[in-house]
């Protein structure tokens, strides 16, 4: 009897997964027919115009745009098209957390999305990865959002300056210092054992009969956490990869945090990200009452 | 309106819970009931109606768990931020608290037949005395009970919960008991609310709402977290189902990052106790470098001394807490 339940189970959990993909298969397919339907309709409406030139105008359409003569423009209507977007938005997250629960994470992808969130008016970015991948690869992350920078946001792109802050080492790499859009790289060292840190500095203080026990109190611990760096706990983390938890990230910080989920981080699209900061601006938060 | 009930599954629902029960099954589940106020408004009844319903609903949840195996069920029944609330809704809530412990104290005999162990977790001193003593009771009634357990998060926020735990270790650096280097992140967790359960498999919130609010921010950090929206009081067996087959589903990926954190911990203990050993070979050595084997001895002798600091650490913490529940219910008798 057992071994039959256990047939039907694997059974189960089969179909879950061919669900699963056929799902994920689909909503690739229908963006990519929108897209190409978008571009058959324009076709079809411009082709007594340019009946003549129609090899030339099929050859505009299929061109890469960042080749283009006149991708500064491009990228001011991008910039600015982002810019809009985010104010349209009920609400807009002031420090978002990317949690990439998937193996072998692609820089480009991470860097794209930081680039989109600082473009929509993001104020902090914080990218997550319970291997301690992305602190590991510190620099190549930055390069790699300075590079996405450009290409995505052009020359004047510098309006965008990240600050990269890096915990564990001495050293920040500091871009420029005041009011912009900042970029940090989380492990899950800065999650419970930050935590313990802090606890052994106050234990310390106490043994040093700095301190009483009892004066410990949230707040106290709460600015411990925050260090000196002032960031906001994040309002939203958007999770990439099939694992529905959240591996250790920040556990202090996300006691009000929003989640939402995206399957994978990998050729992610701008839209699935104004997707979730979409969802996110719907959510109420009654703060206990 | 009872705690305990005793209806068996049926058929349709026996079958399922065979089925789930040949894959690996979550030990420990917890649960943001959320979703009584709008379940009112939606039927169209009081606030307090709600709650009720809230309240069977666990109570139906809990058969459902025992007979799906699940030994330990942890719920969020008030944030220290709903005291924010209306007075009304507050005092409602805490008659209705007081009503079901006078219940569950009634039903001591199930109770003990079941084998529950009932424990409140929180800041309990910010309830009122009355409820104080009601919950001393349950919770020193049901204490040997050991078939299955549930924890009933009251007043209480993991925030406040994780500063109570740093606030034990302080006193007991205080008392003498512990060193500030023996505090770790282990240490930590056996100073919370929490520290006779397991971490919990699994984390259910309903009513659609995303987010942790402030339950168990610690104990869930490489938990299966699943968001359904249905509203509490309509939860069914198959929605508890439906999350225990998404848990049955990141069984595996969940289970390799919990493993990598353990030995990654495992890792910064020994580290931490090489490096106190070290110190120490400095201080109290003679100048001379000490060869490989004195130093394995020492951080040997040095790891079993602060094992044994720590479990007189957190058999005095235990007398503590035991003391107070005590305490009150002692108070209640003499009264």
């Amino acid at each position: 009897m057992a071994l039959l339940y256990g047939l039907i189970w694997r059974l189960l959990l089969i179909l879950v997964h061919i669900n699963r993909a056929l799902v994920s298969w689909v909503r690739v397919r229908l963006r990519s027919w929108k897209g190409r339907l978008w571009e058959r309709a324009i076709a079809a409406l411009l082709l007594p115009l340019a009946l003549a030139g129609f090899p030339d105008h099929q050859k505009k359409l299929n061109h890469n745009p960042d080749a283009n003569a006149v991708t500064g423009n491009r990228a001011a209507s991008r910039r600015s098209r982002w810019l809009s977007d985010g104010r349209s938005l009920e609400k807009l997250p002031v420090h978002v957390g990317l949690l990439v629960a998937e193996e072998e994470p692609s820089y480009t992808d991470i860097a794209n999305l930081v680039v989109w969130c600082m473009a929509v008016g993001i104020s902090y970015v914080s990218v997550y990865d319970n291997h301690g991948i992305f602190r590991k690869n510190n620099s190549r992350m930055l390069e790699e959002v300075v590079r996405q920078q450009q290409d995505l946001l052009g020359v004047d792109g510098s309006k965008y300056n990240v600050e990269v802050l890096s915990n564990s080492c001495d050293k920040h790499q500091h871009y420029v210092v005041s009011c912009r859009p900042t970029v940090k790289v989380l492990s899950p060292e800065d999650g419970k054992q930050s935590i313990v840190q802090a606890a052994q500095q106050l234990c310390r203080a106490v043994e040093n009969k700095e301190r009483s026990s009892k004066d410990i109190s949230v707040s106290m611990l709460d600015v411990l956490l925050r260090e000196s760096k002032n960031f906001p706990d994040p309002e939203l983390v958007v999770k990439f990869g099939p694992v529905d938890s959240t591996l250790g990230f920040l556990p202090w910080h996300i006691r009000l945090t929003e989640f939402i989920s995206i399957p994978s981080h990998r050729n992610v699209s701008y839209e699935d990200l104004l997707n979730a900061l979409q969802q996110y601006g719907s959510c109420q938060q009654r703060l206990g009452q | 309106m009872s705690w305990i009930k005793e209806d068996e599954l049926n058929l349709l629902e026996k079958i399922s819970a065979n089925v789930l029960k040949a894959g690996p099954m979550p030990k420990h589940v917890a649960f943001i009931m959320d979703g009584n106020r709008r379940f009112a408004r939606k039927k169209h009844m009081e606030r307090q109606e709600g709650h009720m319903q809230g309240f069977n609903k666990l109570a139906e949840t809990l058969r459902w768990c025992k007979h799906l195996n699940i030994q330990e069920v942890t719920v969020y029944a008030f944030s220290i931020e709903n005291f924010k609330r209306t007075k009304d809704e507050v005092d409602g809530l805490m008659e209705l608290a007081k009503q079901k412990f006078l219940k569950l104290l009634d039903e001591r005999d199930n109770l003990e037949k079941h084998g529950v162990c009932v424990r409140v977790l929180g800041d309990l001193e910010m309830l009122p005395l009355d409820l104080q003593e009601l919950i001393a009771k349950a919770v020193i009634t049901t204490k040997s009970h050991n078939k299955c357990f549930l924890n009933v998060c009251f007043a209480y926020t993991s925030r406040y919960e994780i500063t109570n735990a740093v606030r034990e270790m302080a006193w007991g650096v205080e008392k003498g008991l512990i060193r500030a280097s023996d505090v770790s992140e282990a240490l930590l967790s056996e100073c919370l609310y929490s520290s006779n359960s397991p971490n919990p498999d699994l984390l259910i919130r309903t009513s659609g709402e995303v987010r942790l609010s402030d339950f168990l921010l610690w104990q869930t950090s490489h938990s299966c977290l699943v968001f359904q929206s249905v509203l509490w009081p309509e939860y069914s067996f198959w929605n508890l189902c439906e999350a225990i087959l998404q848990y049955q589903l990141n069984y595996k990926s969940i289970q390799k990052a919990r493993d990598l954190h353990q030995e990654h911990q495992a890792l910064l203990q020994l580290e931490a106790d090489r490096a106190c050993v070290a110190e120490h070979l400095q201080h109290h050595g003679n100048g001379k470098p000490a060869d490989a084997q004195r130093r394995q001895e020492a951080l040997l002798h040095y790891t079993t001394c602060r094992e044994e600091r720590i479990q007189d650490f957190l058999e005095a913490l235990k007398h503590k807490r035991d003391s107070y529940f005590s305490d009150l219910c002692s108070k209640d008798v003499l009264a």
